[in-house]
């Protein structure tokens, strides 16, 4: 292809995908609350209150400066966090699969790793008043313990995400890698086309559906199972969700984020929530999320809508696990990640 | 009405400071904010428990003195544009605490009705407030909300 | 609980509280953690700090009441009923059947909506939103309940010296109707119980965190349902006349982690249910208040009741005019908390916030207490007390 047409077209095409990209995935916190409320038996909020309409409230805010180590770094981990997200999504879109040859195993992988470990810095940096810097008299005379090292609770949190890289992620990265063993190859580009040959010769208007997605094979559906898992591991959310457990690190390593910075900690979050979704759809499905073929991207949406569904109710159900039960669910689903990895060899 | 105020209008976070009345209001505010029966989150009310995060912040209690100074940090701690709803007698007048004194004369452990520690926007007066009174005190300070610049 | 030797090095300190999520009620934690282990626990509990002893002081009796059913807003009617008990035991004021009846009607509907706020809380700190709601949910029942007798939903203000305000009495009409969302509700609460007593995920937090051995619970002088839950058979309702007439069990389970505490809640609110069908079929006809007495000089009179939270005592005196002298109010949650402390070391953190939320603490009644120690006044409060000089029943 023509250098010029193919920068041309790669410019465009991420421009596309990042807008459809920040308009849909705000959408997505609405249907998982309103999902949660007709669980619960009540109303709920309206679909675009948690999501779009808080963004722009707390982008209207006044300024708030945040109380952190260092604020311009903490202040600056957001626009990252943005930043490694929109990366990880534009990775699996068609015209990035080539770029330095990210668009495989690894470039995703790594995008993911990088993401983690943005809560262990945040958690490192927040000082919010919540927590230790209450005026309060609690170091009196007649104190049990004096002179240990008074923490904030965001530091616990980052503890927490440190045990959660280590442990918490296995499940995922090793689900993550059954499309490419069953496809015999690292890049994207060749998991489509074992799963989805129509797909590279398809005109743009064009539905190409996949003849061999890999979710339904057996190893293929035991490794949706763990990413799955994996995937609430990843976003923190209920039954995982020890590193911002509300009962005592509250919100964790985001507590100092106020305005125009909380507005970008939703985006980021709700970013993550529909890149791995959809980052699902294209590796176990089949189905790329391609801006120039609109039938595909929208069904590519509308499948992405999957997880998050699947999530919101198990949320609803679900306590928060401490780390006696975290560990052994982890080795239990890697486990069972490794079986679907063995057996996808087969295919 | 422009694409500000709708927003502030859609999406309120409320918090909930409960500075130690007699733990009425307080579960009556949990009710209004937990309770399907009530559920605050349908009249676009989202409950939230970072100062960063809110709007409205919620103050039931009469304010102990050493409830005043962590208070305050709260208060300054919720980013512009904000407003504060008294929710219960204690925490517009003190209530029995305050008033009904019998020969101290006056009590000093009681720091304030909350008007003396922030200001206040919304008062719902009751002993305990109604959780359909709490819903429309909370939903009296959008307009103020709206309204700033 | 596992034994630690005493001088355990800690490694850091985690401190939250007075306005946090886990415990909306305004005390202090202070974890002292070794990665996730709590090693040790300190609670300062004395924020609340109203001065309601002090305000009660020289007030006449009869406006006394307005200030005990304020000193705590989820067992109002238990103050304001012990308030009175300590006046008409002390001056012998007999108290007609039917007012008993009824006192006894308003106090276990309040036990249910109180024991639902604990199901709420507890739940809420387990991380478990749905249940948390249904618990909350299914509490409008008594709300409303005590709205329909007293007037309020909060502060049903039944007990008056002598009997029960007559705007409580029951007509036949509310009886009905209460008869019937009693019915209603115990459909609906067995489902929600078994419900959460199936789920695998809630059982597996409760189960085996936060033991408390019968001895300890003994020790720290951990009353009502959380000593019962560690197999302590011991219900102040069984002594006191007023519950003579009726016939309810008291549920005692010998495990004594957070699994059992929760349990027992949920068992004795099914017990109370009895009651009130008791109450409600064999109310007796008759007078509802006896005005017969003149408040006159009293000596120290001291009575103790079972709260939703385990012992209560309210003790004064009267003194020639009939104005109150030396009022003392010891509630449950000191002691329960002082319980807790112990019993949460050796948890992992999240597990040690649910163990102290387990005991039902209400932080509001809390502390009244000045110990005059080594010659400067500072206020103590009684969990300091029982963790200084012991618990001496």
């Amino acid at each position: 292809m023509d250098p010029v047409l193919f920068i041309a077209g790669l410019i465009l095409s991420s421009i596309v995908a990042t807008i459809i990209a920040i308009f849909y995935s705000l959408v997505l916190p609405g249907i998982e609350r309103k999902l949660q409320a007709r669980v619960q038996q009540r109303i709920g909020p309206p679909v675009l209150t948690p999501g779009w309409w808080a963004v722009l409230k707390f982008w209207y805010k006044g300024k708030a400066e945040p109380i952190a180590q260092m604020p311009l770094f903490y202040k600056s981990l957001i626009w990252l966090g943005i930043a490694v997200v929109l990366l990880l999504f534009l990775f699996s879109t068609p015209y990035w699969w080539v770029v330095l040859g990210w668009g495989s195993v690894l470039g995703i992988a790594g995008f993911l790793k990088l993401e983690e470990v943005l809560y262990v810095l945040m958690g490192s940096q927040s000082q919010s008043i919540l927590t230790t810097p209450m005026p309060m008299n609690d170091l009196v005379k007649g104190a049990k313990v004096k002179g240990v090292l008074r923490e904030f609770v965001e530091q616990h949190s980052a503890e927490r995400a440190l045990k959660m890289m280590a442990v918490g992620s296995l499940p995922l990265y090793i689900a993550l890698l059954v499309p490419f063993v069953a496809a015999r190859s690292g890049m994207i580009s060749d998991v489509i086309r074992a799963q989805n040959p129509v797909y590279f010769n398809s005109s743009w208007l064009s539905l190409p559906l996949p003849s061999n997605p890999v979710i339904l094979t057996v190893p293929g559906f035991l490794a949706a199972v763990v990413y799955f898992v994996g995937y609430l591991m990843l976003l923190n959310e209920k039954p995982f969700s020890i590193l911002k457990a509300k009962v005592d690190v509250i919100e964790g390593g985001v507590l100092e984020y106020a305005s125009k910075l909380r507005a970008g900690y939703y985006l980021m979050r709700n970013l993550l929530l529909f890149a791995l979704s959809s980052i699902f759809v294209t590796l176990f499905i089949g189905i790329p999320f391609d801006p120039f073929m609109p039938l595909c991207f929208i069904l590519n949406m509308i499948l992405s809508l999957l997880l998050p569904i699947a999530m919101a109710i198990l949320v609803a159900f679900s306590p928060i696990l401490t780390f006696r039960q975290i560990y052994p669910a982890t080795v239990g689903l890697s486990a069972l990640g490794v079986l679907a990895l063995i057996l996808s060899v087969s295919l | 009405m422009g694409l500000k105020a709708t927003a502030r209008k859609n999406a309120i976070h409320a918090m909930l400071i409960y500075a130690v009345g007699c733990n009425g209001c307080d579960i009556e505010v949990l009710n209004a904010l937990l309770s399907p029966r009530y559920d605050l989150e349908q009249y676009r009310v989202l409950l939230t428990w970072n100062p960063r995060e809110a709007d409205v912040l919620i103050v039931t209690g009469c304010v102990p003195w050493q409830m005043a100074e962590p208070l305050k940090k709260l208060y300054e701690m919720v980013p512009e544009p904000k407003a504060v709803v008294a929710v219960g007698s204690c925490a517009i007048n003190g209530n029995v605490f305050k008033n009904m004194v019998g020969e101290i004369g006056i009590n000093e452990e009681i720091a304030g009705p909350v008007e003396n520690i922030i200001p206040v926007d919304v008062k719902v007066p009751g002993c305990a407030p109604r959780p359909e009174d709490i819903i429309a005190g909370a939903v009296k300070g959008v307009p103020k909300l709206m309204e700033a610049p | 609980m596992t034994e630690r030797s005493k001088d355990v090095v800690v490694e850091k300190e985690l401190s939250f509280g007075p306005v946090h999520p886990a415990l909306i009620e305004p005390f202090r934690i202070r974890l002292f953690v070794n990665d996730e282990i709590v090693e040790d626990c300190e609670l300062t509990i004395n924020i609340p700090h109203r001065g309601v002893e002090r305000l009660l002081e020289g007030l006449p009796v009869e406006r006394a009441l307005l200030i005990t059913e304020r000193v705590c807003g989820i067992c109002s009617n238990v103050h304001a009923w012990n308030s009175v008990r300590v006046v008409e035991s002390g001056l012998n004021i007999k108290v007609p059947d039917r007012a008993n009846y009824i006192r006894v009607l308003i106090n276990e509907v309040q036990r249910i909506a109180s024991h639902l706020i604990f199901f709420g809380h507890a739940f809420e700190v387990l991380g478990h939103e749905t249940f948390s709601m249904r618990s909350f949910l299914l509490r409008e029942v008594f709300m409303d309940l005590m709205a329909y007798i007293g007037g309020n939903r909060v502060m049903p203000s039944v007990p008056v010296i002598g009997g029960i305000r007559p705007r409580a009495d029951l007509t036949e009409s509310l009886k009905r109707v209460i008869l019937e969302r009693v019915d209603d509700f115990e459909k609906k609460y067995l489902e929600f119980v078994e419900r959460v007593v199936a789920d695998p995920l809630v059982m597996s937090r409760l189960t085996g965190v936060g033991l408390m051995s019968k001895d300890e619970a003994i020790k720290y002088h951990a009353t009502g349902p959380t000593g019962r839950a560690s197999g302590w058979d011991y219900d102040v309702r069984r002594m006191m006349y007023e519950y003579k007439p009726f016939d309810f069990n008291v549920v005692v389970l010998p495990e004594g982690d957070n699994k059992a505490r929760v349990v027992q809640r949920a068992l004795e609110v099914i017990e109370s249910l009895k009651i009130i069908r008791q109450v409600v079929k064999n109310l007796p006809e008759g007078p509802i208040v006896n005005r017969d007495w003149v408040p006159g000089k009293m000596d120290f009179t001291t009575m103790y009741f079972e709260t939703f939270r385990g012992e209560l005592m309210h003790s004064y005196s009267l003194d020639s005019q009939g104005l109150i002298r030396g009022y003392k109010i010891r509630t449950p949650t000191p002691t329960n908390l002082a319980a807790m402390e112990k019993v949460c070391i050796g948890d992992h953190v999240t597990d040690a916030v649910l163990t102290i939320a387990s005991c039902d603490p209400c932080m509001t009644c809390c502390n009244r207490v000045e110990v005059i120690d080594s010659g400067k006044t500072r206020i103590m409060s009684e969990i300091e007390i029982v963790r200084k000089y012991g618990w001496r029943r």
